[in-house]
């Protein structure tokens, strides 16, 4: 080892085994931390964002009689709430993976079908109330088709965190069809913000194992 | 165990946060330098010198890669690379028993 160029990189003379376990264990989980697509803190406040968001949608709705649906002040608080947790949520990724090449990079086709799942939901629901059956009747039927192909995706790459997260998004769809159209907004709002949360106890696990 | 069992490669503290940052990278992943020398804190002449030490022992890879004119120099850790590390992170494990 050329003990003069380690010395004028700046290393020292000394490094304990003491010292390197520390070194070793503090890179890992800041490497980690900034690789991460989704740190956990992001996902906690995209929870907490969805549970207002569904929340103050569910607090307006919830005594219509007949159900009519989210009113002309409930739209904008889901527009600004679905602009911001997109904006996190890519921003945050773009953010992790620059610099990054490889597979583990969304490649433009997965991007495409992504996409793509949440115009074939909507063209569903719009077909469903053609047919005389309301969107506004089942609103988390518009979860299950993305969170099921963002399941499948994650699958295909052996990525179980977005398994997770795809599924636990679909779950989510699936449980809002056995309450009435007002509770649905309830459970949206709570069990998207459970499965946010759950999604970050998994990469807090992950950063420090 | 004595100290001199760990590998006086990755035994250095600024080598030791570069395998262990590109570690960190998904199997196949590359990192760019610029990306590297952001995450570790180091200049560019700095982490060049390490960078050739550990390529030397091929324990990291690198390749160019060109985006338009611009030249991206991208890097990994070799399949010896991440041998290495899990040598030295047992040797650690070793020497220092449950502190680790």
């Amino acid at each position: 080892m050329n003990h003069t160029s380690d010395t004028a990189a700046g290393n020292g003379d000394t490094f304990s085994p003491q010292q390197a376990a520390a070194l070793l264990d503090e890179a890992t989980w800041e490497a980690r931390r900034k690789l991460v697509p989704n740190p956990p803190w992001v996902l906690v406040t995209r929870g907490v964002l969805v549970l207002a968001a569904c929340g103050a949608v569910w607090l307006s709705v919830r005594g219509q009689n007949p159900y009519t649906g989210p009113t002309n002040a409930d739209i904008p608080i889901l527009i600004a709430f679905i602009v911001l947790n997109a904006a996190l949520a890519v921003g945050f990724r773009r953010r992790a993976s620059a610099g990054v090449r490889g597979p583990s990079r969304l490649r433009p086709a997965e991007i495409t079908i992504a996409t793509l799942a949440w115009v074939a939901a909507a063209a569903l629901l719009v077909a469903l109330a053609a047919a005389g059956l309301s969107y506004r009747l089942y609103p988390t039927t518009v979860l299950i088709i993305p969170g099921l192909t963002w399941a499948i995706l994650m699958m295909l790459r052996k990525n179980w965190r977005g398994v997770y997260s795809g599924a636990s998004v679909a779950v989510v769809g699936a449980l809002g069809l056995l309450a009435n159209p007002a509770g649905a907004w309830l459970v949206a709002g709570v069990g998207l913000c459970a499965a946010l949360s759950g999604g970050a106890a998994l990469n807090a696990w992950y950063q420090r194992s | 165990m004595p100290d001199d069992a760990l590998d006086p490669l990755i035994h250095v503290p600024t080598r030791l946060k570069i395998v262990a940052t590109l570690a960190a990278l998904p199997d196949g992943d590359t990192l760019s330098f610029t990306r590297l020398q952001d995450m570790i804190g180091l200049t560019p002449g700095n982490l060049i010198i390490h960078l050739r030490k550990l390529e030397e022992a091929d324990y990291i890879a690198s390749e160019k890669t060109r985006n338009g004119t611009v030249s991206i120099t991208n890097v990994a850790l070799t399949g010896h690379g991440r041998k290495a590390l899990n040598n030295y992170t047992h040797a650690l494990r070793d020497l220092l028993g449950d502190h680790l």
